[in-house]
């Protein structure tokens, strides 16, 4: 008998499935990764802070429609795991459509406001600020891209009528991990480089 | 596509659907709670109180969601030890390189105007 087949229901066995092990250690991985990108932007943050007002072109409403829609889709792609290990395809289907169209809608967000950011004169080559700031959210935007390409495939894949309740409610979840993930980064991005910078008196 | 290209799973254990639907109403709470934090931080940004008590309260929310996201949403609070110690190990390093730098490129330790001068 297998890892995959010891771990039948997700949850219950005492074999760890390897894919599942393997997200973990890179979701442990990417951890640092942004650790670094979030930690550099906040020091030189500290560093520069006559370099640029943020608020100047900072919109916090938009931004927290975001942050709204992407733990929504947080909660829908839980959901969706839910569905895949009760082996019902259709809630399946339904909620990752949902959670590709608010992952669109976020990626659409973002892409504004760069457009934004760009048109007042912040780019990724006009101060600190600007090369911190485009390079961490710029990372976690692709990262976003990412997980909606990979929701549209598993979405696509379950037509195809090549889903079994064993391997792809593993696939679903490992996918899920992922998602996961993204909305947890930005959760510590829109707390430590957003809200901070309207905190008055603090810098 | 239609609902004939439907090709039903085999149907999971009763007990297993019982677990499941049980985690839904957790998730379910969960998201309401977070969309509240979210509202409350957005808030709490433009209220008159002390810029520390702000930055303390908000530390703490963006916390609170970090950890219930990984714990209920990511199932990890399901799962095994290991899992967690993997995730928590990435973690670790990920808030020690923070607090390392913090402390190296504090704006005591370092000539920021000879820096900008170069």
């Amino acid at each position: 008998m297998s890892d995959t087949e010891h771990q039948e229901d997700g949850h219950g066995s005492l074999v760890i499935n390897n894919k599942k092990l393997l997200m973990w250690l890179f979701l442990g991985s990417d951890c640092m990764f942004f650790g670094t990108l979030i930690s550099t932007h906040l020091i030189y943050r500290k560093l520069y802070p006559e370099s640029y007002d943020p608020l100047l072109v900072f919109d916090l409403e938009l931004t927290s429609f975001s942050t709204f829609i992407l733990l929504m889709s947080s909660f829908l792609m839980a959901l969706a795991v839910s569905a895949m290990h009760k082996g019902e395809l259709k809630s399946f289907r339904r909620n990752t459509i949902g959670v590709i169209f608010f992952g669109l809608i976020f990626l659409a967000c973002q892409v504004y406001e760069f457009a934004h950011f760009t048109n007042e004169g912040l780019t990724l080559s006009t101060n600190t600020f600007g090369s911190t700031f485009y390079m961490m959210t710029g990372t976690h935007g692709v990262h976003v891209a990412i997980g909606v390409f990979w929701l549209i495939c598993l979405y696509f894949y379950s037509y195809t009528g090549k889903m079994n309740a064993h391997e792809s409610a593993i696939d679903v979840e490992v996918a899920g991990l992922y998602w996961h993930f993204v909305d947890i980064v930005w959760i510590i991005i829109f707390t430590a480089v957003y809200l901070i910078e309207y905190i008055p008196g603090l810098h | 596509m239609t609902d004939t290209d439907y090709t039903p799973l085999p149907v999971a254990p009763d007990s297993h659907k019982d677990t499941e639907t049980e985690r839904y109403h957790t998730f379910v709470n969960l998201a309401l709670i977070l969309a509240a934090i979210t509202g409350i931080e957005l808030v709490l940004v433009y209220m008159p109180f002390h810029p520390i008590f702000i930055f303390t309260s908000l530390l703490a929310l963006s916390l609170f969601k970090f950890v219930a996201v990984v714990a209920w949403f990511m199932h990890l609070i399901y799962d095994k030890l290991i899992l967690t110690l993997a995730f928590g190990t990435g973690m670790v390093i990920a808030t020690g390189t923070f607090v390392a730098l913090g402390f190296l490129l504090s704006s005591n330790w370092v000539d920021v105007d000879a820096i900008t001068q170069f």
